[in-house]
């Protein structure tokens, strides 16, 4: 799985990242040099030095937003909602914390909003992307072809498949702040204290919201182990 | 190791493996942790379960893998937030009007009171809105004229063939003058607002006085009463006096007798009234034009008393015309026919002491 870009940049930060190298450790402080420059420019008006820094950070975010909200309209108001927060209070970031933290709080309280919003209509419950593309059909042509590897096992297979569906399920059950939580560790490959930085708690309160959260995935799926 | 300490050992590491495989503990709690699961089949067990668990949880598929696999998504938000960007952008005058649309959202929050207040503002939007439209209509029409074609003249052609739709005569407060509009048309719709000083006015009311049988008597009596002011021009005198020569309805010959009393000693009007006396049926017009046969000649005498005061001063001798002799003898005789002879005794009686009051006037 490769890491996101800001992963890199937590690395610098946390001093420690399981897919940090010593190449990309002697790049990032010029690279970060850069985006204070950049951040400095849009904070005076440059407009085209905020989208240089939309174009480092919104792929990230995009990932992000799509992986909690598990629908591409809801990814792209998330998107377009954090970014224009982003560009109306930029003037008031002071580098008291790195960019990219100050950027997920914002990003992290965006999704949130729209996760506890969601909650509170459950008619307005995101369908499961990959299972609901299974039951229509519209999965990815090599998903949908048979296995005629003699080495594979079909049960297995099947099992795997089953597997994935019950997180899945699951994960829809996880409280929003422990589904950012659980996203960020997993897929975005942060360390727990910066994953507190961008929500703006403890390093142990997120530490508890990532033990609940694989508790719960856990008895989903007990009865397939 | 006793079983009483491995278990306790298992108390406080159990839960620390989870963290373990996450990557997320210190060295001292990485250390215990190995050493642990070396000598603890449990927790050995344990921690390759959570392994397998996260190693499936890294393999589940992501949404955002099978949302936007080829990244057109992002270069949608792209687009759309530059887009954003541009309208935060716009000029102040688009902002302002943009500021109004609390009042679009508004509405859509309160689709029962929008509604509500559409058909009100509909409703008051219709009702004042005619009577303001009347209004202005009533105003223009009363107050303030409005010169629709003030460059408009009007040919003898047009004036013979128009056919006057109606007339309105207003009081100028500020001037103090009569203002008039006729409706009329010719050979199309026109309006003609103005003073009597005007000339295209003074031409229809003109016209229409000299040339009764075109028009009605009621219009006529309106004319002749706007125009009554004006008997000294030389063109209302000549209406005037074909009116009172000609015109079928005796209240309108009547009327313009009455518009030339200012002009009753003029040699031409004079004749009129005789005219009248000798040929005109209505007793009414008879009498009215003895009074202003009598007038004209008090209004001689007076004349010729000035002059003759006059030429004393200045020792200039006093030619009468011959003209003027001729028109008192005239009247002089009608009088005394018409004392004898008219069928009213009205007209009788007026005769006879217009007789005396010019026989007073001779002797003096």
């Amino acid at each position: 799985m490769p890491s996101p870009r800001w992963a890199l940049a937590v690395a610098n930060q946390t001093g420690q990242s399981g897919t940090c190298s010593a190449a990309v450790a002697t790049v990032i402080p010029l690279a970060k040099l850069e985006e204070r420059a950049l951040v400095e420019e849009a904070q005076a008006g440059n407009r085209q030095a905020f989208e240089e820094l939309v174009r480092i950070y919104d792929r990230d975010v995009l990932r992000l937003a799509l992986n909690l909200m598990k629908r591409t309209e809801d990814a792209r108001d998330v998107y377009q909602e954090a970014f224009l927060k982003v560009y109306r209070s930029l003037h008031r970031f002071r580098f008291e914390c790195s960019f990219y933290t100050w950027l997920y709080r914002i990003v992290t309280n965006v999704c949130l909003d729209h996760l506890r919003r969601r909650q509170s209509r459950p008619e307005d419950q995101a369908p499961e992307s990959h299972s609901a593309s299974y039951e229509e059909g519209t999965a990815d042509f090599f998903e949908r072809q048979k296995e005629h590897r003699p080495g594979l096992d079909p049960e297995r297979h099947l099992m795997g498949r089953e597997i994935q569906t019950r997180l899945a399920e699951a994960m829809l059950r996880l409280s929003p702040r422990e589904r950012v939580v659980f996203e960020m560790k997993h897929y975005q490959g942060l360390k727990l204290r910066a994953i507190g930085d961008a929500l703006g708690t403890s390093e142990e309160t997120v530490k508890n919201s990532l033990f609940r959260a694989t508790r719960k995935l856990r008895q989903e799926l007990g009865e397939l182990r | 190791m006793s079983a009483a300490d491995t278990r306790k050992s298992c108390d406080a590491i159990g839960p620390l493996l989870f963290f373990y495989v996450c990557d997320e503990v210190n060295e001292q709690e990485r250390a215990a942790i190995e050493q642990h699961v070396a000598i603890c089949a449990d927790c050995r067990e344990f921690l390759e379960t959570e392994r397998a668990l996260q190693s499936e949880l890294a393999s589940l598929p992501q949404a955002s893998d099978q949302l936007d696999p080829s990244e057109i998504l992002l270069s949608q938000c792209r687009s759309n937030l530059s887009e954003k960007l541009d309208d935060l952008h716009a000029p102040a005058a688009k902002e302002k009007w943009l500021s109004l649309f609390w009042l679009r959202r508004w509405f859509t929050v309160h689709p029962a009171w929008s509604a509500a207040l559409l058909i009100l503002f509909g409703l008051v939007t219709g009702v004042q809105g005619t009577q303001w439209l009347t209004g202005l209509n009533n105003a223009n029409a009363l107050d303030q004229a409005v010169n629709v074609r003030p460059a408009l003249k009007l040919t003898n052609e047009q004036l013979s063939t128009m056919a006057i739709t109606g007339v309105n005569f207003t009081s100028d407060p500020d001037a103090g003058q009569r203002r008039v509009r006729v409706q009329l048309s010719a050979e199309q719709p026109v309006e003609l607002t103005g003073g009597l000083d005007n000339q295209d006015v003074r031409r229809v009311l003109t016209f229409v006085v000299g040339n009764g049988k075109q028009f009605d008597s009621g219009l006529r009596l309106d004319c002749l009463d706007a125009l009554k002011t004006l008997s000294g021009d030389v063109e209302v005198r000549g209406a005037l006096l074909s009116a009172a020569r000609k015109d079928q309805n005796p209240a309108v010959r009547l009327k313009a007798l009455e518009a030339l009393r200012d002009a009753s000693s003029d040699h031409t009007v004079r004749l009129t009234l005789l005219d009248a006396l000798h040929h005109d049926s209505n007793p009414g017009v008879r009498v009215e034009a003895v009074n202003l046969l009598v007038r004209s000649l008090e209004a001689e005498n007076a004349r010729e008393q000035n002059d003759s005061a006059h030429s004393d001063k200045m020792d200039v001798p006093i030619v009468e015309g011959e003209q003027d002799l001729d028109s008192l003898n005239g009247v002089l005789r009608t009088l005394q026919v018409l004392q004898r002879t008219d069928p009213s005794p009205y007209v009788r009686l007026r005769s006879a002491a217009a007789l005396r009051e010019i026989g007073d006037r001779d002797e003096q």
